[in-house]
């Protein structure tokens, strides 16, 4: 990359080098100035049909597609000139002759690129008087809902089904003021990836079933997170309204998933809002669970592990430092720890890199085998012993007989979740713990990059996050934790004391991640 | 609002029943022959969509989606890729038409002399309700085109591949009794 050319320009009156090659739009948002757009993505190929990034450049005769236009050495781009702003108030006017303006009930409206440049550069009304054109809105299958009177046919959909997905089941039919985008006969958009193309739609034409009249964008507040439906580890976006997740939606990630999220991961976030949770610390009290405070908890808890051995099943969908913490308690009590993780069919994203709905559906599995848990998929219990304490760290032994199984050979059960398992026998304590929408942590996807997820909603009743109960849990038992007061105090304990966390920091894991020593390779 | 001939007739559904479709390009057809002979004379197979489209609507009378997917294979094109062409060329029919296709030009000459009129005179006499639709013995399908290029000879009619010309309301009900 250091032979690489680069061109000096000169953007809006900003100085840039960018790599020779660079279109106009690119080198633009490195001064940045974002030239309006519609039909250019960074990850598709390049159409030029849309017109919206007409900008000037001097001793150009005619206005140029900054999409498709390459820089060249001295180059003065204005985007603001009359002449330009001229040219994109008349592709503005044409795209909006039969345009619906339904604004109003649009699911698309407050984060519509339609809206935005109309406004921004927009006429304030149309010269338009004719009555216009009207299809009526057809399902395009899977999640995926075509709104036809909306599409400004800018085929970004089309080119990702083409070039991305790489099942070009999509294309634009008939012509002039009827075209609209088509499926091919018998094809549905059920593809594993396919309603990404309801992120790339710049307008509201492409919408979610899922997410339809569910909430008006400008309600939502956003919060960064990652995935758990898999262990690729996508960086997505957790949208809420009332403290109720009513939408995830892919972040961009140039590493990891690149502005993409596959249907299964998008459309798995309604757990995150399940109403029968543990909300209260409980301890058995004459034979049956009675909520206590969260210190005669952990005082009970720590009572059952005194001088047993911890036998800790894990969910993969706990955090670093939540397995962290879980390891701390199985050193200090001479145990073990063993995981198991659901799986399923691995569905790649043909046309990105390394990037797949992977077979194993949770997203810390490397964390946790990193961390020294054993993955017992088979039977989780196979190496309980007679007289450990069974310590269900969000694991509720589903699709286990409890009273069948090996459970009976624990002395007692100690459950840290966030859901009490009905039947369980000998449960000496639950403890209440967030859920991944709730709590602050991370994740090590599997190339080993470790990657935040920030809180999105609040946690139910005293529900505490993982890192802070299984922290409080771990010096009840004599394992000092008094350190883990913050998600990255916990992690900076983590890497100074786990060698593969080794010189990672939650500073310099950002909000894009960064890989653990010795990772890296992996990726093909 | 016009009736392009590609104008689905929206009061049926895409999918409406109709019989059966039966493969144009079988193995060993003359129509297999016409259409590997016409592949062999451009350097790409994609080349001969659109004549391979023309011998299914001669074959068929129309263009369904079956026969989208069926020229797509032979073509080692999607069809979607098929259905965007057919689409987008107003004299492919993606629904089945009468058996006498009448285009009526309508463009400006045409107008001036009485276009509009003979328009309504075919649509009364062959029993088509409407523009683009069929009539109910399934014989005609009635549309209104742009210039036919006969402006000296106002009002062309174009009736499946022959031009009638200077037609007339009056010369109406003959043109039709004169089709078999």
């Amino acid at each position: 990359m250091s032979e690489q050319k680069l061109v000096n320009l000169t953007i809006e009156g900003r100085q840039v080098a960018v790599p020779e090659g660079t279109m106009i739009l690119e080198a633009a948002k490195q001064a940045g100035v974002l030239i309006p757009h519609y039909c250019y993505h960074p990850g598709l190929p390049v159409a030029g049909v849309c017109r919206m990034c007409l900008v000037e450049v001097e001793k150009m005769p005619k206005l140029a597609p900054s999409c498709a236009t390459a820089v060249g050495e001295g180059q003065v781009v204005h985007v603001y000139s009359e002449k330009a702003l001229e040219a994109r108030k008349g592709v503005l006017e044409l795209l909006l002759i039969n345009h619906p303006l339904d604004c109003p009930i649009c699911d698309q409206a407050g984060e519509c690129e339609l809206q935005d440049y109309t406004f921004q550069e927009g006429r304030a009304d149309s010269r338009y008087r004719e009555p216009k054109r009207f299809n009526p809105v057809e399902d395009f299958g899977g999640d995926v809902l075509y709104v036809t009177n909306r599409c400004i046919l800018c085929t970004r959909c089309v080119r990702f089904m083409d070039d991305v997905h790489q099942d070009p089941v999509l294309c634009v039919s008939e012509r002039g003021d009827r075209a609209m985008i088509a499926k091919a006969p018998d094809a549905d958009l059920t593809q594993p990836w396919a309603a990404n193309v309801i992120d790339l739609c710049p307008v509201g034409a492409l919408v979610s079933k899922d997410f339809l009249n569910k909430a008006r964008a400008w309600e939502l507040d956003r919060t960064a997170s990652v995935c758990t439906g898999c262990s690729q580890g996508c960086n997505s976006i957790l949208e809420t309204r009332d403290n109720v997740v009513v939408r995830q939606k892919p972040r961009s990630n140039e590493d990891v998933n690149k502005f993409y999220l596959c249907d299964a991961g998008r459309l798995d976030y309604r757990w995150m809002n399940r109403a029968d949770r543990l909300e209260v610390p409980k301890i058995a009290l004459a034979g049956a669970l009675s909520p206590v405070d969260w210190e005669i908890a952990y005082a009970e808890a720590a009572k059952a592990l005194a001088g047993k051995r911890a036998y800790v099943v894990a969910s993969p969908k706990l955090s670093n430092e939540a397995l962290f913490l879980l390891k701390r308690l199985i050193t200090k009590t001479g145990g073990e720890g063993a995981f198991r993780c659901a799986t399923g069919p691995e569905a790649p994203l043909p046309g990105v890199k390394d990037l797949a709905l992977r077979a194993d559906r949770a997203p810390n599995v490397q964390g946790a085998e990193l961390l020294g848990f054993a993955r017992r998929d088979a039977d989780v219990l196979s190496g309980l012993k007679d007289g450990d304490v069974l310590v269900l760290a969000d694991d509720v032994l589903e699709g286990v007989d409890a009273a069948a199984s090996a459970v009976a050979k624990a002395s007692a059960v100690i459950v840290v979740g966030t859901t009490l398992p009905l039947h369980l026998p000998k449960v000496a304590a639950a403890l209440p713990i967030a859920n991944v929408a709730e709590e602050e942590g991370t994740f090590t996807n599997l190339r080993g990059r470790v990657q935040r997820y920030l809180q999105a909603k609040a946690a139910p009743g005293l529900a505490r996050p993982s890192w802070y109960a299984l922290a409080d849990l771990a010096t009840a038992v004599g394992a000092d934790s008094n350190a883990c007061t913050l998600p990255s105090a916990t992690f900076a304990e983590l890497a100074a004391s786990e060698p593969a966390f080794a010189g990672l920091s939650y500073d310099l894991i950002g909000l894009r991640g960064a890989t653990v020593a010795g990772a890296g390779a992996g990726a093909a | 609002m016009s009736h392009g001939p590609s104008a689905p007739a929206r009061p049926h559904s895409p999918h409406a029943h109709h019989e059966p479709y039966a493969p144009v390009f079988t193995p060993g057809s003359a129509r297999k022959a016409e259409l590997d002979t016409i592949i062999a004379r451009y350097p790409e197979k994609r080349a001969a969509l659109l004549p391979g489209l023309w011998m299914i609507q001669q074959e068929r009378g129309w263009i369904s989606e079956e026969a989208m997917t069926e020229i797509a294979q032979q073509l080692d094109l999607t069809a979607a890729y098929v259905k965007g062409v057919v689409s987008f060329y107003t004299m492919y029919h993606q629904h089945p038409v009468g058996q006498h296709f009448i285009q009526v030009c309508t463009t400006s000459p045409c107008l001036c002399a009485g276009a509009d009129d003979v328009v309504k005179a075919f649509l009364e006499h062959t029993g088509c309700k409407e523009l683009g639709l069929t009539s109910p013995d399934g014989k005609f399908t009635v549309i209104e085109v742009e210039c036919l290029g006969a402006c000296g000879f106002a009002t062309p009619v174009q009736i499946n591949d022959d031009y009638v010309e200077s037609v007339t309301p009056g010369k109406v009900p003959g043109i039709l009794s004169s089709l078999k």
